[in-house]
Order: C-alpha cells, then sequence, then structure tokens
C-alpha cells in the first residue's frame, strides 16, 4: 500500500449519532427490564425443549384420526359462526362506516361514531366476546354474535377510510352534473367502493375463523372446544389431529377468500389491510 | 323529446346476469349450509338469546358501574402483561430479521429454501393465537413463560409475512451493483437491503407491540399470564364490577401504547 | 483539495485487462435472442463506446463480460479469465476486478455515500466481516480516497438518497473504483442525467481510462457523446455488431445504419453549455 505517501485527505465532521444512540439505549433498556422482571423459570429453561419435542412427538407421531368425523362436525360449527358473524358485522358497519365517513352524516355523529369504532377496537376482540357470551349465554349463536359486535370497531374504520378515498375523485363528477347526496351515494361513492367494501368483508371472515376457535376455548362451542377439551384430558394423538384440522382448514379458507379477495380487487389497486 | 331522432342502436349489455345470479345463490346457500344445526351449522335460537339477554341483563349493568378500588390489584398483572408484550416484541424482532431475509426473494434467489421458509411461516400463521397459548400451557406448565412463546411466534408470523411482502414489493436496484462488485448474497443483504428495508421492519415492530398489548391481555384466560388470568378469575366469581375495572384499563393501556407506537412511527424516515 | 491530489493515482492501479467476445450468442429463457454471434476483441486500457438503441442487445453485452447474464454459447475472455463456465466465488472473484456503473446509479438510497462506495469491497472482505460490519482501515482509508478523487468527499457521511443524479453517478463511479479494477463497464452511465452533468461523467470515465490506463467499456445511445469521449466505437443492431471502427470519424450514415432509421435529435445529448 502506498497511501501513507499521500497527502491526508481532510474529512467533514461526522454528523452526530448521539439521538439514534439515547434512542437505542433506552429502548435496550426497556427491553432488558421487561425480560428480567418476567417470572420465567430460568433454571428449568433448558427442559423446556425436550419437553417441547416429548409433546410434539405425541401429538404429531401418530395422531389419531378416529375421531375426525366428529372435529370435522365441529370445524363447520365454527366456520358458521365465522361466516356469521361476518355478515353481522358487515351488515352493521357499512352503514355505520358510511354515516362515519366525512361529508355523509352531520359531524357530531360521525364524532361519536368514530370514537365508538376507535374504543371497541381497543378492546381485544375475545374480551369483547367473552363478556358477551357470558351475559348471553354459551352458545353457538351468541358466539357468532359476539363475533359480528367484535369486528365492528375495525370494519368500521375500514369503511369510512374506503369511502373517504373514493370520495375524493368519483363524487365530485356527480355532484358537478347536479346529483344530489343520494345520487352521489348511489351513483359515485357505491361503485368506487363496493370491490374493496367486498374485499374487507371475505377479510373479516378468515378473521373469524381464526377467532371463531379462540372463541371456542372459552365454550362457545365448535372445533375450538373440543380442542381444549382434549386438551384437559391430555389425549394428545386427538390433540394433534384436531391442530392440524384447524391449521389445514385455516390456510385453505385463506387460500380460497385471498384469492376471491385479489379477484375482486384487480384492475384496482389491491390495498394493504393491516389491521 | 319533440324533434325527430332516429332510434339509437344499443351495442348488446353485456351479460353479467347469470354470473351475478349464480354467485347470489352461492352466497346462500353458503349461509343457510351454516345455519343448519344437523350438519354443524349454527342454530339461529332468538328466543333463547332473548331469554339469556333478560338474566344477563343485570351482569351487563353492573359492568357499566366499575369498582375503582379494586384498581390496585390490577397494576402487578397489567405491569406482567406489560412485559410480556415488549419481551415477546422484540425477541420476534431480532428472530425476524435473518427470517424474513430468507423469506423475501430480493434478499433470498433459492426458491426453495424460501418457499420452505414461508410455508412455516404460514402454518405458524394459521395457528390462533390462544390456541397456541393453551396447547402451550400443557407443555410448560401455567406462567408467563407460554404466553412469552405464544407472543414470540405470532409476532414472527406477522413480521416476516408482512416485510417480507413489503421488501418484494420494492425496488432494488442496487442489488445489481452489489452483485457486479462480487458480493455474496449475504453482503448484499447486511450492506445494503438491511439498512434500506430497515424503517418496513421498525413499522411493523411498533404494529406488532400493539398487537401484542392486546393480545397479552387476553393470554391468561387459558393461564399464560398477564391481567388476563386475572380478568377471568374476577368473571369467574362473577364480579363484573371488577372485571369492568380491568377492561377499562386494557383499553386504556392499549390506547396509549397505540399513540406512542403512532408518535415513534412518524418519526421514522 | 488541490486538483493536483486529486490527479494522483492513490488507490493501488491494477493492470488493465483486455477482452475477448468469440461467437457469443444469449438467448434469454422466455426465447428473446439478446445476441447472436458477438465477436471482438478489445484491447487493455482502451475506451470504447457501445452504441446502439435500446433492445440492440449493448445492456446484455456488457452484462456477458462480467457473468451477470451468462452467455448462451461463445466464450468471453477477459484477462485471460473464461467468464463463461465460472460460478460461484471464482466468479465473485473475477467480477471484483470488474467495475460497474449503471444508468440509474444502483445505490442503496437509505444508507450512507461511504457504506455504498463500501461495497466495491465486497469481493476483497470476507463475508462474516462485513456481516459483523467490520470495514478494516485500509478499506475505508481507499473508499475515501475514491470518494476523493470523483470530488465527492464532502458529502461522504450524506445519505445517498439524499444526493442530485451527477452526485449519485459519481457515488457510483467511486464504488467501481474502489473495487481497484482492470476493467470498467458503464451502461448508459448519463442516459438519467442533464447534458452539463452527463459531459462532467463522461469526462470522470475519460480521465479514469487516462490516468489509471483502464479498460472502459461504454454503452450509450448519444452519437456525439460517443465521438466525443471514446477512440473506437461499436455498433449493435437486433444483437449483431454493424459497425467497428474509430468513433470520430464515424459518419451520420453510419449511425444511420446502426440505429436503422434516419438521425433524430434525442440520438445527441448536445454540448455542456
Amino acid at each position: 500500500m502506498t497511501t501513507t505517501t499521500l497527502p491526508d485527505l481532510t474529512l467533514p465532521t461526522r454528523p452526530s449519532r448521539l439521538r439514534e444512540t439515547i434512542a437505542a439505549v433506552l429502548v435496550g433498556a426497556v427491553v432488558l427490564v421487561s425480560i428480567i422482571g418476567l417470572d420465567i423459570p430460568w433454571t428449568e429453561l433448558s427442559d423446556i425443549p425436550g419437553r417441547v419435542a416429548e409433546y410434539l412427538r405425541l401429538m404429531f407421531a401418530e395422531p389419531s384420526w378416529e375421531k375426525l368425523p366428529r372435529a370435522l362436525f365441529e370445524t363447520w360449527r365454527s366456520v358458521s359462526m365465522a361466516w356469521l358473524g361476518a355478515i353481522g358485522c358487515v351488515v352493521v358497519s357499512i352503514p355505520l362506516g358510511m354515516l362515519a365517513a366525512r361529508g355523509v352524516g352531520p359531524a357530531w355523529l360521525r364524532f361519536v361514531l368514530r370514537r365508538s369504532f376507535a374504543v371497541i377496537r381497543a378492546v381485544p376482540e375475545v374480551i369483547i366476546a367473552l363478556v358477551l357470551l357470558t351475559v348471553t349465554g354459551l352458545t353457538p349463536f351468541t358466539g357468532a354474535l359476539a363475533l359480528g359486535i367484535a369486528g365492528i370497531g375495525t370494519q368500521g374504520k375500514w369503511v369510512y377510510e374506503t369511502i373517504e378515498s373514493a370520495q375524493e375523485g368519483a363524487s365530485e363528477a356527480v355532484r358537478a352534473a347536479g346529483g344530489n347526496t343520494a345520487e352521489v351515494t348511489r351513483w359515485a361513492l357505491w361503485p368506487a367502493a363496493a370491490p374493496a367494501l367486498m374485499s374487507f368483508a371475505l377479510y373479516r371472515f378468515e378473521i373469524n375463523i381464526r377467532t371463531s376457535a379462540v372463541l371456542g376455548l372459552v365454550g362457545a362451542g365448535g372445533i375450538g372446544t373440543m380442542l381444549s377439551n382434549y386438551t384437559n384430558y391430555r389425549e394428545w394423538d386427538t390433540v394433534g389431529m384436531l391442530l392440524i384440522v384447524v391449521v389445514a382448514v385455516t390456510m385453505v379458507f385463506d387460500l380460497v377468500s385471498g384469492s376471491i379477495r385479489r379477484r375482486i380487487m384487480e384492475g384496482g389497486r389491491a390495498r394493504a389491510v393491516d389491521r | 323529446m319533440t324533434t325527430q331522432t332516429t332510434e339509437l342502436r344499443m351495442p348488446p349489455k353485456p351479460r353479467n346476469r347469470w354470473r351475478t345470479a349464480a354467485i347470489v345463490a352461492a352466497l346462500c346457500t353458503f349461509t343457510v349450509l351454516t345455519c343448519l344445526p344437523a350438519i354443524g351449522g349454527v342454530e339461529l335460537d332468538f328466543a333463547g338469546m332473548v331469554r339469556n339477554w333478560a338474566n344477563g341483563a343485570d351482569k351487563m349493568g353492573e359492568l357499566l358501574r366499575p369498582d375503582f378500588s379494586f384498581l390496585p390489584r390490577t397494576i402487578t398483572p397489567m405491569l406482567e402483561t406489560l412485559a410480556m408484550a415488549v419481551a415477546g416484541a422484540a425477541l420476534a424482532a431480532a428472530a425476524s430479521i435473518p427470517l424474513t431475509l430468507w423469506a423475501a426473494r430480493p434478499s433470498n434467489p433459492n426458491r426453495v429454501t424460501r418457499q420452505v421458509v414461508r410455508f412455516i411461516i404460514n402454518v405458524n400463521r394459521a395457528v390462533p393465537d390462544l390456541v397456541f397459548a393453551m396447547v402451550l400451557v400443557a407443555m410448560v406448565g401455567v406462567g408467563v413463560l407460554p404466553g412469552l412463546i405464544t407472543l414470540f411466534l405470532f409476532d414472527v408470523g406477522v413480521v416476516v409475512k408482512l416485510v417480507s411482502e413489503a421488501i418484494e414489493g420494492a425496488d432494488h436496484h442496487y442489488i445489481e451493483a452489489g452483485q457486479a462488485a462480487g458480493g455474496t448474497q449475504s453482503q448484499i443483504n447486511k450492506a445494503t437491503l438491511l439498512p434500506q428495508s430497515w424503517t418496513l421492519y421498525a413499522n411493523q415492530w411498533l404494529y406488532s407491540l400493539e398487537l401484542n398489548v392486546r393480545i397479552s391481555a387476553i393470554l391468561g384466560i387459558v393461564g399464560a399470564g398477564g391481567i388476563g388470568r386475572l380478568l377471568d378469575e374476577r368473571r369467574g366469581f362473577y364480579a363484573y364490577d371488577d372485571v369492568s375495572v380491568i377492561i377499562l384499563e386494557i383499553l386504556v393501556v392499549v390506547m396509549i401504547i397505540e399513540l406512542c407506537s403512532n408518535l415513534l412511527r412518524s418519526r421514522l424516515r | 483539495m488541490t486538483e493536483a491530489a486529486s490527479t494522483t493515482q492513490p488507490d493501488g492501479v491494477a493492470t488493465p485487462w483486455s477482452i475477448t467476445l468469440e461467437d457469443v450468442s444469449v438467448t434469454y429463457p422466455n426465447g428473446t435472442r439478446a445476441l447472436r454471434g458477438v465477436s471482438a476483441h478489445i484491447e487493455a486500457g482502451e475506451m470504447v463506446s457501445i452504441v446502439g438503441l435500446s433492445g440492440s442487445g449493448k445492456s446484455t453485452l456488457i452484462r456477458t463480460i462480467n457473468g451477470l447474464v451468462p452467455a448462451t454459447s461463445g466464450r468471453v475472455v477477459v484477462g485471460g479469465h473464461e467468464v463463461t463456465g465460472l460460478r460461484g466465488r471464482a466468479l465473485r472473484q473475477l467480477r471484483g476486478h470488474i467495475g460497474m456503473i449503471f444508468q440509474s446509479f444502483n445505490l442503496a438510497d437509505r444508507t450512507s455515500v461511504l457504506n455504498n462506495v463500501l461495497v466495491g469491497r465486497f469481493a476483497h472482505t470476507p463475508s462474516y466481516r462485513t456481516l459483523l460490519g467490520l470495514t478494516s482501515a485500509a478499506d475505508k482509508e481507499l473508499a475515501l480516497r475514491c470518494l476523493d478523487s470523483v470530488g465527492m468527499l464532502e458529502k461522504v457521511w450524506a445519505r445517498a438518497g439524499a444526493l442530485s443524479g451527477g452526485q449519485k453517478q459519481r457515488v457510483a463511479i467511486a464504488r467501481a473504483l474502489c473495487q481497484q479494477p482492470s476493467v470498467m463497464l458503464a451502461d448508459e452511465p448519463v442516459a438519467s442525467l442533464d447534458p452539463p452533468t452527463a459531459h462532467a461523467v463522461m469526462g470522470d470515465l475519460a480521465r479514469i481510462n487516462a490516468e489509471r490506463d483502464l479498460t472502459v467499456l461504454i454503452n450509450i445511445h448519444m452519437m456525439d457523446l460517443a465521438r466525443q469521449y471514446s477512440r473506437r466505437m461499436i455498433g449493435l443492431r437486433d444483437g449483431e455488431i454493424v459497425y467497428d471502427g474509430p468513433a470520430a470519424s464515424a459518419t451520420d450514415a453510419d449511425f444511420e445504419q446502426i440505429y436503422d432509421r434516419p438521425i433524430q435529435s434525442r440520438d445527441r445529448m448536445g454540448s455542456a453549455l
């Protein structure tokens, strides 16, 4: 290397990284405190992988297919809950969400609706369902009802966001042509927003498939209840079969619903669904 | 119209009616099938619901009268919930970095390993969070550990799927430059693709933290630690005034975390 | 920094390589025949422009030289190494000696200029060092010298995305120089730049060729730039060489033959002023 004989370079001063460093240290500290603060049996940690492996062997080495018909029956019950819940949720949230969109309903109603959506969103769906279930009874029907109500917060938000993004273009054209509010809704908003709303409705169904299994764990019936029971009986080979069924069914419905959603949205950009 | 005009000849309207009818019929059939108890469908028992509702109305009334003297007892479990959420999100964030790079096409041109990682992630995502928790509680015992593992697995699924898709949706011209300079894929990933994609990661890490607070609040229902255990216990005792306090607290905490997360997110660039 | 300092050759001059193409054809998996039996020899230290319309195969041609696009048939020999058939580590080592710059600069916009230039050291750095983020002092010094030689030392800590197009292309040149290359490939390096910047970048490439005696290959579709900055010109049309000779004396008729149509105003960049 001949570099030493070269004239020294005058480097510009490096910009300060102090703020990034402080932020990193803070985040690190919070994470560390959280982990240390958790009541984890550190000494037993080393046998956990072995134990998990043992249980996995019990579950999946020879899953018991004997109860498969019953599992499929219960699966259909969960899917039904999810479907009816999605219908209920969509039927309620589309009008409410539309009213909550800017330029449709009065301002005070918009405020009230948006606040309510935010509150429902903040409470975990399962808790809403859990409370509803204890009040209305542990049946699949009330499970579907709970799914319908718990989803309104998110679904309503999607609806008014969709409507608002649709409003910007098409509705002005109809208004310019002399349309009244009803005509604007029919001829501008609905055609522009319908594909996205359908897609969100299907997405609600996908979410509900998962949540309905969870509701089963707390007693609403369906595959979740069966899974919970056999876990309590410690019949691991049946639990293994049930888990396989849950995963397979969820993946199949995701796949089918996802491809339908893509077909609905084709042409338009598929909007990223985040919550 | 008073003037004589020649009749307009319309092009034939596209025949969508049959297709629409078929779709509507399919949807109706599906809905009817979900309402047949004989094959597992849901029994639409409105009468029973009304009956239950009458029984439950006073419980609902209790929910509206939270007993705030219960609040101090909720602090410790709530902190446990938050700690679980943070720790789970942090561990998942660390694990998500290499897994995402394996799952995205620009960072992993090898089709086989990419599909394997994606399949595992999809299976992982197909298991509902509370089902994971329940099975893990049975495996490793009651406590925060199964809850932590559940959150970890859930977050890894969310982050890897969303970030790998975001990476695939972005342009990566610089990869060709890295290849032209004789770099290995892992050199290119570390030195250019990661710095280029880290806001995508950070966004989803924050999102997974938000989700975690919501989920960790319910993990206790199946025995996996946190405030959910207390909630389940008070619900078991029909102490709805206490349940109400816990729900309000969860609501407030979730909203605060969302607020902080949105603040942080707006600073990302 | 004085002009004299920047014209010294700080970063270890590599010996230039010659390039030989023998009957090279490339057919893409979708059936497109991008190159049809191209043969050419380029002497070490030559500066050659490859002229043709988009779709004429010049991007493919330049990429067969560093193996980014493998030749379907024929032989590509660079500096005595046969590129065709090289894979994995050997191919990466060879690429380490061939610098390349691109029309869209191909920088990682969200990271610093320095990190982008250090990409040029990939082939000379063990993977684990890159993964751990360990940069040797010598590599860093080299990267800074290269930035200095294109007049971009000021921006060393800036994010690459914050630079103008001309600045980005200079950083890209520094990245390629940082490889201490024996051959420099440039794929439409000025197509995204305005005329003054384009002339400056072409000037940089000519200077590199003169000072370091580096073999330089430039894909370009502007006839005036090709005439002005290179001595030899290769014309490509539909994947075949239709002109190979001195650049300065290439007539408009020669260009019309390469373009297969009358010359239009967009075939000229125009002067720097």
